[in-house]
């Protein structure tokens, strides 16, 4: 027997040994018999010194406990399982309501980002007008000015300026369940749109007549 | 120095599916196990059975084992648990309430309960005995470094840097002298095992 094994197993009795050592002589003492009967010695040598009246050193604890395990499945380390969003299945009853409001929120906020990234007023609100030498209105840019030069601003399309026919067309259709208030604020940004825009390509798929006869049955 | 580096080693091959380091755990803590079981038990027979019961809840509880605190803490307080459970039961089964466990008659049949169990291996008996005497006179036979160091370890159970620092030497000459005092000793043990009883199995 190689004596620096030996020596590295004394150690490794007294919880002495380095990890990285430990890990190598765990995998030969749990193959090694010759090895695994000196460790026993070494238990029965602690176990005398330390004066373990009644016990008997040579116990068969071991070899009864090694045959009962051998009939055992091996052990295998429970890891936790990974949460499935199933629903209504293993989801608490009170976490459904808050699910759903915080489903509801994100989905509100997903919008108010992209309205504000549709919308021109971020445009405008990126812009600093400022006057040109013949006393025009021009916009310079603020966010990413890599010169001095200046910028028309763009013509605002008629689609972010405003809701959409559909929208309007929406709101119309089931009026009965929205404010008067907020129904007829819609339609008159609408009906506003429609005529300061009305040079502008209108949308192809948006049928702006019935809105407004639908518009008018509404009020 | 880690306090449980090895066991962990061993622990974390047990987890991994190897039987056999389970087996090296047993092996090096049965003594203590059984030592500590006899606290509730009167014989070394039944402190052995309930160890081995504790054993296995432990080699099942293993995978639940994450490492929080030491490997033989954790045994001990399943071996104190499957004890606790043992006196227990025992003193609900109806043969023990038919002793009358304040006579010295009963005294004496409970004794010699455990005498009858120790002598089912006889032999065993005189080997452990053989076993001390030979452990005792070859501490005894040791040079003065050796023995001291050997001693404060397993007596006083100091860990090496404390026994370097009782002894002024370096943390590798404990470490070595302790390894010299174990083969030392262990020289003498397998002799007896060998070519004594020739029984080195029952070591475990």
């Amino acid at each position: 027997m190689n004596e620096e094994l030996d020596s590295q197993l004394s150690a490794m009795f007294d919880n002495e040994l380095p990890a990285a050592e430990c890990e190598l002589l765990a995998r030969r003492l749990s193959r090694d018999d010759e090895l695994k009967a000196r460790w026993s010695r070494y238990a029965a040598i602690s176990a005398t010194l330390r004066a373990e009246g009644g016990v008997r050193l040579n116990s068969n604890v071991a070899v009864r406990v090694s045959q009962a395990i051998s009939i055992e499945p091996a052990v295998v380390p429970k890891t936790e399982p990974v949460a499935q969003p199933v629903p209504g299945k293993g989801t608490p009853r009170w976490a459904m309501p808050v699910g759903g409001v915080a489903l509801a929120a994100s989905v509100a906020a997903a919008a108010i980002l992209f309205l504000r990234y549709e919308s021109p007023l971020q445009q405008v609100a990126q812009t600093v007008p400022v006057a040109t030498p013949n006393q025009t209105l021009v916009a310079k840019s603020v966010a990413p000015a890599p010169s001095d030069s200046y910028t028309v601003p763009k013509t605002l399309s008629r689609r972010s300026i405003v809701p959409s026919t559909q929208l309007a067309n929406y709101v119309v259709a089931h009026s009965e369940f929205s404010s008067p208030v907020n129904r007829r604020n819609l339609l008159s940004a609408f009906m506003a749109s429609e005529s300061g825009t009305s040079g502008a390509p209108s949308g192809s798929d948006e049928p702006t007549e019935d809105v407004t006869d639908d518009a008018k049955s509404a009020r | 120095m880690s306090a449980d580096v090895s066991d962990l080693s061993l622990v974390r091959r047990v987890q991994g599916g190897d039987k056999g380091a389970f087996d090296a755990l047993v092996r090096k803590y049965q003594h203590k196990l059984v030592k500590l079981v006899m606290r509730y038990v009167r014989n070394p027979a039944e402190a052995e059975d309930i160890a081995q019961e504790a054993f296995i809840k432990a080699y099942r509880a293993l995978p639940q084992f994450r490492g929080d605190s030491a490997f033989y803490t954790w045994l001990y307080r399943i071996a104190i648990n499957t004890a606790k459970n043992a006196v227990v039961s025992r003193d609900r089964s109806p043969i023990e309430y038919n002793i009358d466990r304040n006579s010295d008659a009963a005294e004496e049949s409970y004794d010699m309960q455990g005498r009858m169990k120790d002598s089912e291996t006889p032999e065993g008996l005189v080997l452990t005995d053989e076993i001390r005497r030979t452990v005792n006179a070859a501490i005894e036979a040791l040079p003065e470094d050796l023995k001291t160091a050997i001693v404060l370890r397993e007596l006083d159970g100091l860990s090496y840097e404390e026994i370097a620092a009782a002894m002024d030497c370096p943390v590798g000459t404990v470490r070595s002298r302790i390894f010299r005092a174990r083969e030392a000793i262990d020289r003498r043990l397998r002799e007896v095992f060998e070519g004594g009883l020739g029984r080195t199995e029952d070591l475990g």
